[in-house]
């Protein structure tokens, strides 16, 4: 009851692709998170206790920042990883399971010497 | 208040029947909400019949018929739980409007506080019931229902007091309130809702007249609504289902609901297929009964009115009706988006107003949250369903895959050391390096340094520098060295004939010098000659072996080849099979000049008529072969003897083997030159052209004659080209020669120059063959039938054909010498075996003069003119007997006769330069012991006297 239902016309006129300018671009979302994660987290020391809080602040931060860069349709995912930097080997990666022509993701690692900072942001078209 | 509890008890009952069944069939099934509950219940078994009966008739039909009695069953006892809600809820509003002034508003409240208890409960178990699977859940408990339905109707009355404690202390178990209480409460409940729907009656009067009419309808509706549900359990099976729903609804509780609900038996028979939505939608449609059946009281009795309204009218009219229901409908719509507005304004004020008040008013208020949160889900249901719908089709459409795996982040794990770098490395230290002895580096060559020097040449000089550069690589000066410029080959010609010339002077000097060499000269001396040497025989090659063969250059007077044959007894020398020839300068008689080795017997032997740089010799094997005197001496073998290095010259061709088709087949015994050159002088101006060759020396043939009358001509041809490995195609030629004899002509003499009459008696051996000097075409030969042929070259006939001696015919004398005069007078001599010498003239057949009885019958051995005086010539018989003729002082006997005892004179060859007028004529005699003497006849036999032709030729016209 929240929406008006059954006009049939509106079914069938789906966009499956997105707007070449509003297309998820990698390059521009990267540039975008490093910014961001170079404003903030230039000076920080880790510290387990602010890290929490420090994650759910940057991954809200950019996604609000990628939303108002204007991806349309895109439903935005931004998971934001910080870790302390105490010499262990870490490997990330994801896997993605998407349609790859409207779909991607852009992400960026920010490093000092206390802690690293790992951003995957996944732009799914919504269709 | 009596009555209608009394209904509430029988409804409560019966509510408390299927309370039980549920009891049963889901054990966290709390009694206190049962209404709900049972509602809810029985929302989803319809649903699910519904959906069995349209989405899966082919699937359950055997089912369905098996099943078809319960289910009728089960609807009607639905019915009944429908029937007994809806006693309720009038009972409650019976109370309601009973207790509207008593009451108050604390009631209200402290229901809505229960209702919200409730709501929030029930909030719970809708939660779970979402957690399962729709349809599963309503198989279970639709199965249960078909066994445990029986049993629960058949309950006790007691029961439902149980019940009744359980839900009251389940409802309220924080008020802690008795039954009676909680019973009044209901009732006071049911009033206050009245009440509360009449208020909102007023309030949404200005929405809809439907409304109102609804209402009042719906007024008068309330007493029958047990008949009605009474008949719609008479109904048939199917037919009863859909409208029976559709009814239920209706019955059930609200208007609102109803139209939604065809309207979405519509979608679902149009989707009939797709089950999830139309579960969602079913669920949706749950949704929308609990919203309309608690928020909005007035909507309810409004389409509980048009519903008995509806049930009512005949069917003719529900065309009508219908239409009224879609106006509803879409009312209904409108209001449902302005819900959650109206029910947050609702929240505001009332609560706040009322809650200040009384606990009894929380309740009231809690029912409104519970619509609101109903109303969220639902949409958020319909969202769902939506958006299932949506992906369903988008999923067509696109394309969903795995990507690669993306490396967000590969952080190697840092080494020990450096870690404590990390850490401690910059805390009050700093790193540095330092390496000593940097700069103690060793290094090692293995290769010895290059030493250059600059130098330069240039080829050929062009000046007297040819090359320079400097000295050292210190001196950098260029240091011109300057070296004569030296023609070397003007320096070797010179240096060859000055060498010659300085060798005879000093050879001359050491005769003069030393008087062994006079006396012996004196010695030797003969009464014809004044003076006489020896050439040095006496060398270790020349050991015992005899000279046959004497021959002199006609242009250069002082070479003289002389032939040596094989030693008696064998030498140490390797060369004691060879036949040597040497080569004498008669003015350097220390030494042959030359010595050359021929494999075959050299019988005759002549060299090159313009220039002596070659000598040919015939064989006895018939071969010819040629020295080239110009070689370079490296090419020919070398033996030193008595410390004295001798250069064995081996011919440089021979034809040997080579030419064997044109060889002779016969030893040669005479080889002559055949020069050219007094031809050209007749042909003037043709000459130029040979001018080339005769300037080499080479425009000349070789006539070579063996004792069986084949005359062969050959060409000497000088090679351009120097093959220092040897010649594929001449086989005759030695390695590096330049020098071969190339076959021109072959010339059958005894067929061509004997008269038949001779040749019938037998083939005459020739013996000797001399050229016409004057016209080299002419030639005679000597036979040894005494007479002597003429021929000429290219088959010319020319007489006489012989030339006899005085008396007889041919008989067996050998012609052993003839010889042309030198000064160009066609006359020649013969010699005979026989003793006689004739002179004969070209142009008769007889002699002019012949001499039978010179030497007393020994035979001619030599003879030969004198080279400086034309009317002397000198004889050598076989008995070693030297006789000088002068014809213009006697011509009847020699004028000098000397006869050499000391050793057997082999052969004799006339020395002289008849171009000098020095007097210098000699004679060269070779011995049989090896020695040559050459004897310089006086001068009164060697100078010329004046006009000495002239007498001479008067002389032979004379005695002819």
């Amino acid at each position: 009851m929240g929406e008006p239902l059954g006009q049939p016309s509106l079914e069938n006129s789906y966009s499956l692709r997105p707007a070449f300018q509003h297309k998820f671009r990698s390059s521009a979302v990267k540039e975008c998170i490093h910014a961001i994660l170079k404003e903030n987290l230039a000076n920080v020391q880790y510290n387990p206790e602010e890290t929490p809080g420090l994650t759910r602040s940057l991954s809200e931060t950019i996604k609000d920042r990628l939303k108002a860069e204007g991806f349309h349709r895109y439903k935005m995912v931004v998971q934001v990883v910080i870790g302390e930097q105490r010499g262990e080997g870490v490997n990330m990666a994801a896997r993605c399971f998407w349609d790859a022509d409207t779909d991607n993701y852009a992400q960026d690692v920010f490093i000092n010497d206390s802690l690293f900072c790992v951003v995957a942001a996944f732009g799914c078209f919504y269709y | 208040m009596e009555p209608e509890k009394r209904r509430t008890k029988e409804d409560t009952w019966k509510s408390d029947e299927l309370k039980k069944h549920l009891r049963v069939s889901q054990s966290d099934s709390q009694s206190e909400d049962k209404k709900q509950k049972e509602k809810k219940l029985q929302r989803a078994i319809e649903t699910h019949d519904m959906v069995d009966y349209k989405g899966y008739i082919p699937k359950d039909q055997d089912k369905d018929r098996g099943k078809a009695k319960e289910r009728t069953e089960q609807a009607n006892i639905r019915d009944e739980v429908k029937e007994r809600r809806h006693t309720e809820r009038k009972v409650k509003e019976g109370k309601k409007s009973e207790s509207k002034n008593s009451l108050g508003e604390f009631l209200t409240k402290k229901d809505e506080e229960g209702g919200h208890r409730h709501k929030s409960h029930r909030d719970q178990e809708l939660n779970k019931d979402r957690g399962r699977s729709h349809r599963d859940k309503r198989e279970h408990e639709h199965s249960v229902r078909g066994g445990k339905e029986r049993p629960s109707k058949e309950r006790s009355h007691e029961l439902f007091v149980k019940d009744g404690e359980e839900k009251y202390v389940l409802r309220r178990p924080k008020e802690g309130s008795s039954i009676e209480d909680r019973e009044r409460q209901l009732s006071e409940n049911n009033e206050k809702r009245q009440r509360e729907e009449n208020e909102r009656k007023k309030r949404d009067l200005k929405k809809t007249e439907h409304k109102k009419q609804g209402k009042s309808l719906r007024e008068e509706e309330t007493s029958h609504h047990h008949e009605r549900s009474a008949t719609d359990k008479g109904k048939s099976i199917e037919r009863e289902k859909k409208e029976d729903t559709s009814q239920r609804q209706h019955q059930g509780e609200h208007v609102s609901a109803w139209k939604p609900m065809q309207r979405q038996k519509s979608e679902e028979e149009l989707e009939i297929s797709d089950n999830y939505l139309t579960n969602y939608e079913d669920d949706f449609e749950d949704y929308v009964d609990d919203f309309d059946d608690d928020d909005d009281e007035d909507n309810d009795s409004e389409a509980r009115d048009s519903e008995e309204r509806l049930r009512e009218i005949p069917v003719s009219k529900k065309s009508e009706i219908e239409e009224i229901q879609r106006a509803i409908n879409a009312e209904n719509e409108r209001i449902g988006t302005l819900l959650p507005k109206q029910i947050q304004k609702e929240h505001e004020k009332e609560p706040n107003m009322e809650r200040q008040d009384s606990p009894a008013r929380g309740s009231l208020y809690g029912m409104f949250m519970d619509f609101e949160t109903a109303n969220q889900r639902q949409s958020n249901r319909n969202m769902a369903s939506k958006q299932k719908k949506r992906s369903s089709e988008l999923l067509r459409l696109i394309d969903l895959d795995f990507s690669v795996s993306f490396s967000l982040l590969d952080l190697p794990p840092v080494n020990e050391y450096d870690m404590y770098i990390r850490n401690f490395g910059k805390t009050n230290t700093k790193q540095a390096y330092v390496q000593s002895n940097e700069d103690n580096l060793e290094r090692d060559v293995q290769t010895d340094e290059i030493e250059t020097l600059e130098k330069w040449t240039q080829h050929p000089g062009d000046s007297v520098l040819v090359s320079g550069g400097p000295r050292s690589s210190n001196d950098v000066s260029v240091d011109i060295a300057v070296t004569p410029k030296i023609d070397s080959q003007r320096l070797t010609n010179f240096l060859r004939s000055a060498c010659q010339v300085i060798a005879v002077l000093l050879e001359e000097d050491r005769v003069a010098t030393q008087p062994r060499w006079n006396l012996r000269s004196r010695q030797t001396s003969l009464s014809i000659s004044d003076s006489c040497f020896q050439l040095n025989t006496n060398l270790p090659f020349l050991h015992g072996r005899k000279v046959s063969c004497l021959h002199v250059s006609q242009v250069q007077r002082q070479a003289l080849l002389s032939v040596h044959g094989l030693p008696e007894k064998p030498g140490a020398i390797q060369l004691d099979r060879k036949y040597i020839v040497c080569v004498w300068n008669v003015w350097q008689p220390s030494s042959p000049q030359k010595v050359l080795v021929c494999e075959a017997e050299v019988s005759c032997c002549c060299f090159s008529p313009s220039k002596a740089t070659l000598v040919f010799a015939g064989t006895m094997d018939g071969s010819l072969v040629v020295w080239d005197l110009r070689e370079d001496s490296r090419m020919h073998h070398c033996i030193k003897l008595n410390e004295t290095d001798w250069i064995f010259r081996a011919p440089t061709f021979s034809t040997d083997g080579v030419l064997s088709s044109l060889n002779h087949t016969y030893p040669v015994l005479a080889i002559e030159p055949v020069s050219t050159s007094v031809y050209k002088e007749q042909n003037y101006g043709l000459s130029h052209l040979s001018s080339q060759e005769e300037m080499s020396g080479l425009s000349f043939q070789i006539a070579s004659m063996d004792e069986n009358g084949t005359l062969n001509l050959w060409v000497a041809v000088e090679l351009q080209k120097v093959d220092l490995a040897g010649s594929q195609s001449d086989l005759g030629l030695i390695p590096g020669g330049k020098v071969k004899l190339v076959h021109s002509s072959t010339v059958q003499l005894n067929s061509s120059l004997f008269p038949k009459d001779i040749l019938c008696l037998r083939t005459p051996q020739t013996l000797n063959i001399k050229f016409l000097p004057s016209n080299p075409n002419h030639f005679i030969v000597g036979t040894d039938i005494g007479v002597v042929s003429h021929g000429a070259r290219h088959d010319l006939r020319v007489p006489p054909k012989l030339f006899k001696p005085q008396q007889g015919g041919p008989r067996s004398i050998r012609a052993n010498a003839v010889d042309f005069s030198p000064f160009g007078k066609p006359i020649f001599l013969v010699g005979c075996s026989d003793g006689s010498i004739r002179l004969h003239q070209m142009t008769s057949e007889h002699p002019i003069i012949q001499w039978n009885d010179s030497t007393n019958g020994q035979p001619v051995i030599a003879l030969q003119w004198a080279l400086t005086r034309p009317a002397v010539f000198f004889v050598l018989d076989a008995s070693s007997c030297v006789y000088i003729w002068d014809l213009l002082e006697n011509d009847l006997c020699p004028v000098a006769k000397q006869i050499i005892q000391s050793d057997k004179v082999m052969t004799m060859v006339v020395l002289g330069e008849p171009e000098k007028t020095n007097g210098l004529l000699g004679i060269a005699l070779a011995k049989q012991s090896g020695i040559i003497d050459i004897q310089y006849v006086k001068k009164r036999w060697a100078l010329p006297q004046s006009e000495e032709s002239e007498k001479l030729l008067l002389l032979l016209q004379q005695s002819l």
